[in-house]
Formats: C-alpha cells, structure tokens, sequence
C-alpha cells in the first residue's frame, strides 16, 4: 500500500466521519432560534457538502488525480 | 471607567439590553466583506482559467488530488470539533470543552503542515512557484495561501479564546468571543469547501 | 465595553466626557468630532487636489501645453482623480455628513462600535499622505483608474498608490460596517424604518457598497501591488494575464462607489428641499425604496464602462439596458423632490440654492449618463472629453453641491453659528457660473473628438480650452470665498440658535453644537420626521433644551 493510497482511504473515512458528525449537529440544532444559529447551520449544511466531497475525492469518483 | 447613567431609560433598556447583538452583527459583516475578498479572487481565477490556455496550462501538472483530500478530510473535521467544543461550553462542561478546542487547533495545524508539503512539493518537485508559473501559480498559491493566512489566525484566535476561557473571561451566560472563534473557524472551513471544489475537482 | 455589558446597555447610559485635548479632539471616540475631523481632513485633500486640477487647466490653457511635461501632466490628473474620489466626495459624505449627523438623526448616542470609527478616521490622512506622497517616487500616470498594462509599467509611486487606496479602502468597509450596524440596531424606540430620515436611508443604501464594493476593489488592489512588485502574473498579458480582469475587478468597485459619492447627497437634498419647502417629502417610501434600488441595481452594471474593452457583445445588451433600468429610480427622485416644492413656501436660503443647482446639474449630468450607457454612442464618445463632462457633471454638479448644501444647512448644528448667507450666495453664483463654464464646453469637444488624459492636443480645440480655463479659475474663486467664509464664521458668524432653519429632524431638537452624550434622555419616536403641520413626532425631549442637569448614578 502506497502513500497515496493511504492518504485516499484516510479523506474517505474523514470524510465520512465529517458529513455524519456535521449532520448529526445539524439535526440537534435544527429548531434553535437566533442568528448566529441560523448561520451555524448554513455552515454546518456546507461542512457536511465538504465532507462528502473530500469522501468522492477520495474514492476517485470525481476530480482528476 | 466608570459608567454614569440617567433614569428614565426604561423601554429603551430592553431595546439595548445586550451589545452582544451589536458584536455578533459586527462580526457577521466582517465575515461577509471577507467572503466578498475570496469571492474577487475566485472571479479572478476562474476568469483567468477560462481565457482560453487551457487548464491547467501547457507544461504544468495538476496537484495531487489524494492529499488535497485528507487535507480537507482534516480541516473539515476540524469544524467538526469545533462546533462540540462550543457545545459542551454552553453546556458547563468545561473538560471537554477544552480537550476538543485542542483537537481543533491540532488539527488546523495538521492542515497547515498538509498545505506546505503540498507547496514544497510542487516548488522542488515540480518547479511550480508563485510567480514563475504563469497564471496557474498565480491564482492557486494566491488564494490557497490566503486561505492558509486565515487559518494561521484562526489558530492563533483559538489560542487566545482557550487561554482567556482557562483564565475564566466566559461563562455559561456570557461567551460572545467564542462565537465568533466558532464561525470564524467554519468561516475558514467553508471556503475551503469551495477552494477545494474549483481547484482540484472541476 | 465590558463596563457597559454589566450595566445592561449602551443607550441610556452616558460615559463622561474625556478630558484632555488629545483624547477630546485627537484620538476621539465620539462621532460627532470624529465626524468634523474627517470634514476638515477631507477639504485639505480637496485643496490639494483642487491645485492639481488648476495644473491641467493652466497646462491645457495652449495647445501644445508646456506647463509641466507630459509625464508630469499624466501624475497631476491622476493623483487629481484618485484624490478627488477617495479623499474627498466620499470620506466627505459616508465619513463627515454620515459620523456628525446620521447617529444624532437616529436618536442614537454614539455609532455602534467607537473604537472603529476612530480607527478608520486615522486611516484615512495616512492613505492620503501616502497617495500624494507617491509624487516623490514617480506618481501612477493612468489615471484614477490604472488599467494595466500601463499601470504595470508606471513608476514606483503606483505601488504606493495601490497601498494608499487599499488603505482607505480599509477605512471605508469598517465605516461600512459600523454604519449599518448602527442603523439596524441603534434607533431610537418607535423609529421603524418607515419613520427614518432620508438623510439616514441614504446611509442605509450606501453602507452594503461601502462594505461589499470596497472589499473588492481591494482584492484588485492587492493583485495589482503583487504583480508590481513580486511579478506575479494576474493582468500581464505577455504572461498569461489579463489587462481585461483589472477591468472588470475595478469597476465591479468603482460602479458602485458612484452611487456611494451620490446616495448621501440625495440624502441631504432630501433634508434641504422638504425642509426649506416646508412641506413633507412628496412620496418619501418611493425616494427610501429607490436608494435602495440603486444601490442594489449598481452592482450588475460594471461592464457599461468596458463596451471598448472587447467584451462579449451578448454581454453587451444586459448590461446597457440595466444601465438604463437605473435611470427609472434616480427619476423618481428627481420627481419627488419637485413634487416637494410644488406649491411648497420656498425659502432661498444658501443651501436651499445648492440644491436647486443640483437638481438642475446633476439632472444634466444623469442624462448624458444616459447617453454613455448606449452602446452606439458610447463606442463614439468613450476615451474622450464627453467622459470627463459627464463625470465632473455628476461628481461637481451633484456629489460637490451636495456636500456644500449640507454644509451649509448642518454649518449651525456643528458650531452653533451660521455660515455668512451673503458670501454663501456669491459662493453660489460664481461657483455655478464657474461650473457650467469650465464643464459644459467639454460634452462638445468629447463629440468633436478631443481625446482625455493628452497634455498637448489638436489646435482648433484651443480657445474653447482657454475659455474652460479662465471659468476654472473663477470657479476656483468660489470656493476659496467658501473656505474664508467657514473659517471666519467659525468664530465671528451670527449665532444660530438651537433649530435656526425650523427643520424636524432629532439633530435639530437638541443645542448647537450637540453636547457630548447627544440626548440627556432617548426620545421615542411616533412619526415622519417630515410633517410641518403636525407637533414634533418625539417625546422625552423636553429637558434637552434647558438647564435640567444630567442625572449621574447608578442604576
């Protein structure tokens, strides 16, 4: 197994762990009221499309290595 | 300083009663003239991107997209951290709250230590540099280096809010400055998000 | 902060006035001062840069020039512009009009965050010292606006130029910044948006340009210093580069920072006109949701500056005719105000005289606007001195006019003295005469062809040029009356007592000069600022005119 393997399996995983960390917060948060909250969510949204992306990177589906 | 009032303020109390609304809407806008900077930017690469060279450019290789990967595997977990580390403080529990504050500046390092083998290697390696590779160096290093500036703040934000918050400056009530360490860092990592998308995936 | 965070609020609470000449009038807090400093501040830079523009007219007075060389004659126009645009029109109305009057006009005490009203006023004289100081290393000879490539090529002064505007770029997002958040959180109780102050609604449209635009002017600004001095390719073409980007960047800022020099003046006229027509301002939610527009609308119409530049011609269309979509707003308020006076009880006052002239000039100056946003006649007309009449039509003729009506409408509320009415006229007639002198007879040499930015040019064009110079000069006397005028009246003017113009906004309701904590105690707000039939629209105001002491404790 080669660096870069390494490193494409450690992104998915990452990544997995990111998007069910960040929809997990997302969904405690939903219902909570304020701005600063409502904000926390779009960028919880965002940290969780990351995730997912940084995940598909890993395993090749998108992006040119 | 001391603080003389005048009675009678009664219903404006209430209008005024907290400043942090003042702070917060601040900060907010500060974060929006930010997005506007990176914005410019990402209009200049893309601009420069599709004036017809190609892309990348003739003699000029892609960056690995692999590390890129874990390194945004890193940052975002980073947010992750973060968000919790908010949590527990809102909660009282203060022993968590500092542990996951020290994961997330370790590993905003680890990402700043990820970006810069990515620079080294694209500087020996492949003789990529910020000024001598035409319009690719210059938009990738200019913009993922400004990225990486905001992180170095933001490690260095973080420092402070969990030296002040050891020091006991926030309380329960009262822990305006770490919010806005806290959307300053998903600031930080959503733009990362984009960064990542239009340089290595499209 | 923290002191006031425990107390429980800011409003009601009044700090006690610094003592000490430095943190009274040097290193102030309070926006009242802070707000005639950048006043004072911003007509130094418009002396110097008023003797610039005296440098072109003499230069341009012969055709083959000879007053200073041609490199000379690019820095001087320039740093003339440069000057003009970011050390003048807007420092003067976002930074002067909208520090001393907007908070006052909200019931507010002070602007939401002090610390950063200071921090960028002391931005702005170091970026102005810096931008004329560039004349000592070779100053930026392409114009205010530095297309590359020539701005790649211009002398180390152009560095020095981009540091200086990105600085005061700097200044006016944290103004920005600052201003919209006090407008959104710190009015008075019972002033909704509907019950505002134009003169506030034109800050509220112009504070998101200062903070948006501004940021991105910034990020060219700092393209450009890294290409100067690193080399790193971003508008060089001979490097992959594209002059075209700059383009585009700088006037995705620099459109909307026309209607940053431009919405505060309809502020104020807003506040001239109604107040000496003594009549409400006829249609006052269409001329606030029209500010609003305009701002809105001047982010998608960048590229009517670029219809040369080879842009797409499917780019082309969108952007005339949105072009033309922003003359509908700006009618509307032309029409209001007229509407305002019609049938009005119009009182000629100096002030009220500046306004009519900008309606008139700046009326004139909009439809050539119009006139350069087609594209048939724009392709005739772009590079030559249609440009500059126009520009100098808007920016004199509307901008200028605004800031000198407001001073002498809001001269009285600053000193508590007025401003000599008899000079103001004089100022007036030959400022106009002046005016229309030296800037009309350029639209008919834009069309017969003279290019701008030449230090030397076709013969036949020589006595119209002549012509332009001597009513500059007069023009010039003008506003050297005006500058006598306020430093005399400073101290020898009439005095003017608390309300001298029987106007109804807040600033108006408390003495002259304010004093330092603005309200002995936070009004309450229950109509239009603008019915002269009616009572005042305010309660809890009755102290602030007599002796009743401030009441310290507490609570």
């Amino acid at each position: 197994m080669n660096l870069v393997q390494i490193e494409h399996v450690l992104a998915v995983a990452g990544g997995i762990v990111v998007f069910v960390v960040a929809s997990i917060a997302l969904r405690n948060d939903w219902k909570t009221p304020g701005m600063d909250n409502q904000v926390f969510k779009l960028m919880l949204g965002l940290l969780a499309l990351g995730g997912v992306l940084a995940a598909l990177a890993g395993l090749g589906v998108i992006g040119k290595a | 300083m001391a603080v003389v009032s005048i009675p009678g303020g009664g219903e404006v109390d209430q209008l005024y009663a907290d400043t942090r609304e003042l702070r917060l809407q601040g900060f907010l806008l500060f974060l929006v003239s930010d997005v506007v900077l990176f914005s410019s930017f990402i209009f200049a690469y893309l601009y420069l991107r599709n004036s017809g060279q190609g892309w990348p450019p003739p003699g000029i290789a892609r960056p690995p997209i692999s590390l890129a990967a874990l390194n945004s595997a890193i940052l975002f977990g980073s947010g992750a951290t973060m968000h919790y580390a908010l949590e527990n403080f809102k909660r009282g529990n203060f022993l968590r709250y500092s542990s996951l504050m020290l994961w997330t500046i370790l590993l905003g390092i680890l990402f700043l230590c990820g970006q810069g083998i990515e620079y080294t290697t694209l500087y020996f390696q492949d003789h990529v540099s910020w000024a001598g590779s035409g319009i690719f160096g210059a938009s990738f290093f200019t913009l993922t280096g400004m990225h990486g500036f905001h992180v170095f703040c933001g490690i260095c934000y973080l420092v402070v809010l969990l030296l002040q918050s050891v020091h006991g400056v926030y309380d329960k009530n009262k822990y305006f400055g770490l919010t806005a360490g806290t959307l300053y860092w998903h600031f930080v990592d959503v733009i990362w998000v984009v960064l990542f998308s239009i340089f290595y995936l499209i | 902060m923290s002191v006031i965070a425990e107390h429980g609020g800011i409003a009601e609470h009044i700090h006690p006035e610094p003592q000490g000449f430095v943190r009274k009038y040097v290193f102030s807090l309070d926006h009242k001062i802070i707000g005639i400093q950048y006043i004072i501040t911003a007509f130094v830079f418009f002396v110097l840069a008023g003797c610039l523009a005296e440098i072109i007219r003499i230069q341009l007075m012969h055709a083959n020039g000879g007053f200073v060389t041609a490199n000379t004659y690019d820095e001087v126009y320039s740093i003339h512009g440069s000057a003009m645009v970011w050390l003048v029109i807007i420092p003067m109305l976002t930074g002067g009009f909208g520090n001393f009057v907007m908070p006052v006009q909200l019931g507010a005490r002070d602007v939401a965050f002090p610390w950063l009203n200071m921090i960028s006023f002391w931005l702005f004289p170091v970026a102005g010292l810096m931008l004329f100081s560039s004349f000592l290393m070779g100053a930026p000879v392409a114009g205010w606006t530095e297309y590359p490539p020539m701005s790649l090529q211009g002398g180390a002064g152009t560095s020095m130029w981009c540091a200086a505007i990105f600085l005061v770029g700097v200044s006016s997002t944290l103004t920005g910044i600052n201003f919209l958040v006090t407008i959104l959180k710190m009015r008075a109780p019972g002033m909704t948006f509907t019950r505002m102050p134009l003169f506030c609604w034109g800050q509220l449209a112009t504070a998101p340009l200062l903070m948006i635009a501004t940021t991105a002017l910034a990020a060219a600004l700092a393209a450009l210093f890294m290409e100067r001095q690193f080399g790193v390719p971003f508008y060089d073409p001979t490097k992959g580069g594209s002059p075209v980007l700059w383009q585009h960047m700088f006037w995705f800022y620099s459109h909307p920072a026309v209607y940053i020099m431009i919405l505060p003046a309809f502020g104020i006229m807003s506040e001239v006109i109604s107040v000496f027509s003594r009549k409400p301002v006829f249609g006052y939610r269409m001329i606030a949701f029209s500010s609003a527009a305009i701002a809105l609308a001047g982010f998608m119409v960048w590229a009517h500056h670029m219809f040369t530049s080879g842009i797409a011609p499917y780019m082309q269309l969108p952007f005339m005719v949105l072009t033309f979509a922003i003359a509908v707003p700006t009618g509307i308020k032309i029409f209001s105000w007229l509407a305002t006076m019609w049938g009005g009880k119009i009182h000629l006052t100096t002030s009220m005289l500046f306004a009519l002239g900008f309606l008139v000039l700046f009326t004139f100056g909009g439809i050539s606007g119009v006139f350069l946003a087609a594209i048939p006649f724009d392709l005739h007309v772009h590079g030559t001195y249609f440009i500059p009449a126009h520009l100098h039509f808007v920016l004199v003729g509307g901008s200028l006019m605004g800031i000198f009506s407001g001073m002498y409408y809001w001269f009285p509320k600053m000193t508590g003295r007025y401003l000599s009415e008899f000079w103001g006229r004089v100022h007036f007639a030959l400022f106009v005469i002046g005016f229309l002198g030296t800037f009309l007879p350029m639209h008919w040499l834009g069309a017969e062809g003279m290019p701008r930015r030449v230090a030397s040019y076709d013969p036949q064009f020589q006595w119209v040029n002549q012509l332009e110079s001597i009513f500059s000069f007069i023009m010039t006397a003008a506003i050297l009356i005006f500058f006598v005028n306020m430093l005399y009246c400073i101290r020898n003017g009439k005095k003017a007592g608390h309300n001298p113009w029987g106007a109804r906004t807040l600033e108006w309701q408390i003495p002259s000069p304010p004093p330092y904590y603005n309200f002995k105690h936070i009004p309450s707000v229950f109509g239009l600022p603008y019915d002269f039939t009616e009572p005042l629209p305010y309660t809890h105001l009755e102290d602030e005119l007599t002796d009743a002491p401030v009441t310290v404790g507490a609570q």
